[in-house]
């Protein structure tokens, strides 16, 4: 294939063009879907182009639109919202589970993290909880710290 | 149009080194189709202590999840194509115990290769086209006899050679020095028909291996044209009358090397290439032409020597060559200059490629490079066994083709 | 807004907290949107080239193998980039670009060359190591010039 052609190949493909950028939301909550936060996100922004996934959505559209969904978005249930960008746009058919045969690596990492959000959850809860004042102030664990009973039994469920 | 070959993928650090791009276009071409098994990161959490390596690198992680769901069954595949970077001893290890366990826990076809940013689809392209070939062509590579008149041609990147058999005899040969491909086919061809008596037009079928396979099959119309993995391991198994069972086939080319075990005929596990001239017959050439005899003369000579006595190991062939005025300047005797050469280039051969199969006796050595006694002593010393050359190693791709090749005959 | 560049560069949680918290997270998947949206590159999955490894150099020798040289041809730049970095110490279970460990240890090295702020810290695997995980990224990130966090 010429250079020409591959390029014209590439800038065909949705949500490539420079200025354009994909995010994800993931939603980690028993009171919001995926499905819901696509409804809202098509009537607050109908331009850009949405995709449910496996643990939320593919926003895709001009870089500033898609920030702006995002922020509205993350108000349906801030502390159970998390957003990060993505490289290639959604269905991209190199990045495509239905062309490689099994999932991308960085599917793994998003199962691997998704199953760690509840926490972080509570953290972000707790920003704003005049109770948990102490443990706000201490320090995150260290690896070198001796286990606390509640990891260990999150370690023994996790094995 | 037949389905396509499915090729597992077991791969680390290929995408970021922009070998993607090859990998796929080695597979088109011979019409396979490559992918990752499928599994979830429940088996890649349960890989590192199930399979015992516990290895840093999560994408280790993940290929050592993908065999396994190979060797378990949870995923089809046709065969397994294993690549690392080079000179990662994290992945070289996967990468060999992964061979390994498949190779041993599955019939799946495995090869692996260590490539760099500068591995192209040509250099893979051979090692793709065996995996298709032993995946699609097990009842053709089951074959046993020769049959009929066939003519197989092996065009290598040094000398081309020619073989006409009838009714299971060799009847006639033709060799020379690979210089213009079909130029120096067609005189094999016809040093093999005047050998043998044999018109051209009695030829029933024809079979084509080697660099020049595919020009040379075009242009003869070859009824078989295939790599000379497969080809090579079906001749030596079927000239040292081992077709049953295990064996290694060890052959040490002009430009490149192969090393394969081999199953009941069908290659399991092989490599190529991928070493410097200085483990090549190249080298052995030079070494003959500097000490002023023939080729067909190193290997006696290095018989009578102690390679002991001459230091040389280099993997450049130019730097191989110097330890060998080096070592003539010092005063060092023909003899064992020559058995220095014929080690260095078993050693070499032993140290970079026996080290990626299996080695299942017997051990036969074929190609025009097992002709030379002292090279094929060195590496029996090496593996500690009695190695194996057949009657007519030297026609060992042309032999392969002639004997596939009857597979073709229209009976009728 | 300060750049701070996250470790493991494709982690969900890291590039969401600081962007939660006013900053700009430089992970992976900032390079890898860069080479996608490159015209004239056709050299898939990730448009990364032979090229790509040899731009590496500038990071890590010819000895080193291409997997890594090709990673740090995406995550260097950024390290150069960075006016803080947050570094998740048992991320194990980080692929893809973050799927070779040599390539993170240099990268981890290569981060604290550099003279800015580093936060080091593990995953939290409960509500209270979630809560002190959130406070110290938090902290971290309004100590940064420009952070909206307070």
């Amino acid at each position: 294939m010429s250079e020409a052609a591959a390029a014209d190949r590439v800038s065909a493909r949705p949500g490539v063009q420079p200025g354009t950028a994909t995010k994800y939301v993931f939603v980690d909550s028993p009171e919001l879907t995926a499905a819901d936060l696509a409804l809202r996100g098509y009537e607050i922004a109908p331009g850009v182009q949405i995709k449910e996934t496996c643990f939320g959505l593919m926003i895709t559209g001009p870089e500033a639109d898609v920030e702006r969904l995002v922020d509205e978005l993350r108000l349906l249930d801030p502390d159970r919202i998390f957003v990060k960008d993505r490289g290639f746009p959604p269905g991209d058919e190199r990045r495509c589970r239905a062309n490689l045969g099994g999932a991308r690596p960085g599917f793994y990492g998003h199962e691997n993290e998704m199953r760690l959000v509840r926490y972080i959850s509570s953290g972000l809860r707790a920003l704003r909880d005049p109770k948990k004042a102490d443990l706000l102030r201490a320090k995150p664990r260290s690896p070198d710290e001796p286990l606390s009973v509640e990891r260990l039994n999150t370690i023994i469920q996790e094995s | 149009m037949s389905a396509p070959v499915r090729i597992a993928l077991l791969a680390c650090g290929a995408e970021y080194s922009g070998v993607m791009p090859e990998i796929y276009e080695a597979a088109r071409q011979v019409e396979a189709e490559v992918f990752y098994p499928d599994v979830t990161l429940a088996d890649v959490r349960a890989a590192g202590r199930g399979f015992g390596l516990d290895v840093h690198s999560a994408d280790l992680k993940l290929m050592i999840a993908r065999a396994e769901a190979l060797v378990e069954g949870r995923t089809e595949a046709d065969a397994v194509f294993i690549a690392t970077c080079f000179r990662c001893a994290e992945a070289a290890i996967v990468r060999n115990e992964l061979r390994r366990y498949i190779h041993e826990g599955s019939r799946l076809p495995v090869v692996s290769y260590s490539f760099t940013e500068r591995t192209t689809a040509g250099t893979l392209l051979t090692r793709m086209e065996a995996l298709v070939t032993i995946a699609r062509r097990r009842a053709l590579l089951a074959r046993e006899r020769q049959e009929g008149i066939t003519l197989g041609l092996d065009s290598g990147s040094a000398t081309t050679k020619a073989i006409i058999m009838k009714d299971n005899e060799v009847i006639g040969t033709g060799w020379r020095p690979t210089t213009q491909v079909q130029q120096s086919a067609d005189d094999v061809i016809a040093l093999a028909l005047e050998e043998s008596g044999i018109r051209r037009s009695e030829i029933e079928a024809t079979g084509v291996t080697g660099y020049g396979r595919f020009l040379l099959g075009n242009s003869i119309g070859a009824d078989l044209i295939q790599e000379e993995l497969t080809v090579n391991s079906k001749g030596a198994v079927y000239l040292a009358d081992r077709q049953h069972g295990f064996a290694t086939v060890i052959d040490i080319g002009g430009m490149d090397n192969k090393a394969i075990t081999v199953q009941d005929g069908i290659p399991g596990v092989f490599t190529m290439g991928g070493i410097c001239a200085g483990a090549s017959g190249r080298f052995l050439e030079m070494t003959a032409k500097r000490l002023g005899v023939d080729i067909t003369e190193l290997g006696p000579l290095a018989m009578k020597g102690m390679g002991q006595n001459v230091p040389m190991n280099s993997y450049c062939i130019v730097f191989g060559t110097q330890s060998l005025v080096n070592a003539l300047a010092a005063g060092n005797t023909p003899e064992d200059v020559a058995a220095a050469a014929c080690h260095s280039v078993a050693e070499q051969v032993y140290e970079q490629q026996l080290q990626e199969v299996d080695i299942r006796e017997p051990v036969i050595m074929v190609g025009g490079t097992s002709l030379i006694t002292g090279l094929v002593h060195a590496m029996g010393e090496l593996l500690q066994t009695e190695v194996v050359v057949p009657r007519h190693s030297q026609f060992i791709g042309a032999v392969g083709s002639a004997l596939l090749a009857s597979g073709f005959i229209r009976k009728g | 807004m300060a750049k701070v560049f996250i470790y493991p560069g494709t982690s969900l949680i890291l590039s969401d907290l600081v962007s939660r918290f006013g900053h700009r997270p430089l992970g992976s998947a900032l390079s890898v949107r860069e080479k996608v949206q490159t015209a004239g590159l056709d050299s898939p999955p990730l448009q990364i080239t032979p090229e790509d490894p040899k731009k590496g150099l500038r990071f890590a020798a010819v000895e080193v193998p291409s997997g890594v040289r090709g990673r740090m041809s995406l995550h260097g730049p950024q390290i150069e980039e960075a006016e803080a970095g947050i570094i998740i110490l048992d991320a194990d279970l980080a692929f893809g670009c973050m799927g070779c460990a040599r390539t993170n240890e240099l990268v981890r090295f290569l981060l604290h060359q550099r003279d800015i702020p580093i936060l080091e810290l593990t995953y939290p695997r409960s509500d209270e190591e979630g809560i002190r995980f959130v406070a110290a990224i938090r902290d971290f990130l309004s100590a940064l010039a420009g952070g909206a966090a307070a």
